[in-house]
């Protein structure tokens, strides 16, 4: 999500409708949260589960009628940062060995265990990305509220969510400030000047934050933040949690029949 | 409404690193008055304004608001009775959406459902924002005369009695400054407004507070002081642009054919 603040909206769908936009929005995060845990949680290989946890996600972005280009590009800026991650997984040792370099080597249970890991987040990262484009970030904030997450770890996912674009122009701001003194003098002292400008960056942060306490203090904050009133469960909303109940058991089922 | 909202006595501050920002505040504020705090940066303007809301305690000294001193025991009565507009409107509206913002300060007083919907609309057609309109509005994405609407919107929704507000002014284009103006003239509230913006002095408060380096040293009617560019001078301060140009129509101007194009 922090990914792509700033770059564009985060909801850019969320003004149509949809089967999957009529649900309340802590149907939505708990659909997903049930299935990225039953994706996670699944162990490597097993391929069948996969197949049907890929057809639910699959139906779920058709239902929810997402912009698909906007949706690919954004896992495509995600997949890029998972797989430098992922890439270690690759050279694990177990299993014949299909190919080696050295001290590297490619075996059959390192190709079984990435393949695994990049399908798991492929799909993660799809029902997540669905979920971002499809509900507005204040609505998400207040459904979580509605699932009794603790109202000050919302708080700050609040402001955070609030900031993060302040901080992002107050840093390009700062760019533009060096550049148009030319900065682009030499590599060492730009390297230079982007550490002072991060340094710059964290005691204007620890600044703002301290200014943002003192207003809402003077609005009468007292550390609780206050609840409005919660959205509620329609009839469609339970079905479509029974579904996913059913699919994530079908999921892990299949291998104990 | 109380008769004498704000009565400060023999008030001192020095923050951590030693800098002495107020030194023996005397000031007594009656109802309905709009007083001017001006002075140059650093003058102390904006950590007396703090001292109105509770964010700051007094060290030494003594502030009353209405019938409360301010302490850590009446910091709610104090803070329902003053509202404070700080600088940076990028400050104060922390909430995602406008009205998530605006309804903040009267959740926290324990308002729901129909009456604190009320309260978040007049706040806003006060500033005059259209609710439908700006209600689902990302507070990211307002222009700065906007932000400084629902910044004001924000603490008059929490119905203070007195409103104090820091460089009201900063920031915004003449079209916005001007409607601000209008917005707090027909406020009938008690105003504290700390600013640089003579001209805005002038116009509004009949009543002016001159600080310098922490102390108090006019205090008095807004035409006494600017009148006397010495004095200001000696305070770090300027004349009003409508003090100090040489005509007073715009056809004494000195560059007519700008006039006549």
């Amino acid at each position: 999500m922090i990914l792509h603040v700033g770059a564009f909206h985060l909801d850019v769908d969320s003004q149509k409708t949809s089967v999957w936009r009529n649900l309340a929005p802590q149907t939505r995060i708990l659909c997903v949260v049930l299935l990225v845990f039953a994706i996670a949680l699944t162990p490597n290989g097993r391929w069948l589960s996969w197949i049907a946890y890929t057809i639910g996600v699959a139906l779920l972005v058709l239902l929810s009628r997402v912009t698909l280009l906007t949706l690919l590009k954004r896992i495509a800026v995600e997949l890029g940062f998972v797989s430098t991650v992922l890439l270690g997984t690759l050279f694990r040792q177990g299993g014949t060995v299909l190919w080696h370099w050295g001290w590297l080597s490619i075996t059959t249970t390192g190709l079984m265990v990435l393949g695994s890991v990049v399908w798991k987040a492929l799909l993660s990262l799809l029902i997540l990305n669905t979920l971002v484009m499809t509900t507005p970030i204040p609505h998400l904030l207040q459904a979580l509220i509605t699932l009794k997450t603790p109202p000050l770890l919302v708080a700050i996912l609040a402001s955070m969510y609030r900031y993060i674009s302040v901080l992002v122009d107050e840093a390009g701001a700062m760019q533009r400030a060096a550049a148009s003194r030319n900065l682009l003098a030499n590599p060492r002292w730009q390297r230079l000047v982007v550490g002072n400008t991060i340094g710059a960056l964290f005691i204007r942060t620890l600044d703002r934050g301290e200014r943002v306490h003192q207003a809402m203090l003077s609005r009468g904050f007292t550390g609780i933040v206050p609840l409005t009133e919660k959205p509620k469960y329609s009839r469609s909303d339970r079905l479509v949690l029974v579904l996913t109940c059913l699919l994530v058991l079908l999921g892990q089922g299949i291998y104990l029949l | 409404m109380h008769h004498n909202p704000i009565f400060i006595h023999q008030l001192h501050h020095t923050y951590a690193d030693g800098t002495q920002a107020l030194r023996s505040i005397h000031l007594s504020v009656p109802a309905g008055e709009r007083v001017a705090l001006v002075g140059a940066n650093g003058s102390g303007k904006s950590t007396l304004l703090l001292h109105l809301n509770g964010i700051l305690l007094p060290q030494q000294g003594e502030v009353v608001v209405a019938e409360w001193s301010v302490s850590p025991n009446t910091l709610k009565q104090v803070r329902d009775f003053v509202g404070l507009v700080f600088q940076n409107p990028d400050d104060q509206i922390f909430m995602p959406t406008v009205w998530e913002d605006v309804t903040f300060g009267p959740m926290n007083q324990g308002l729901r459902g129909e009456a604190l919907h009320y309260r978040a609309q007049r706040a806003m057609a006060a500033v005059s924002l259209d609710p439908k309109l700006y209600a689902t509005r990302n507070a990211q994405n307002l222009s700065g005369g906007e932000k400084k609407r629902v910044a004001i919107a924000g603490v008059l929704a929490m119905q203070p009695q007195v409103l104090a507000l820091d460089e009201p002014t900063a920031q915004l284009d003449p079209r916005c400054r001007r409607q601000l103006i209008h917005l707090l003239q027909n406020l009938p509230l008690t105003q504290v407004i700390a600013t640089h913006d003579l001209d805005l002095a002038l116009e509004l408060c009949s009543r002016t507070v001159v600080l310098n380096r922490g102390e108090i040293v006019y205090d008095g009617a807004t035409e006494g002081v600017m009148g006397n560019p010495a004095f200001l001078e000696t305070h770090a301060l300027e004349s009003p642009l409508s003090y100090s140009r040489p005509y007073c129509q715009i056809e004494h101007a000195p560059v007519r054919s700008l006039i006549s194009l």
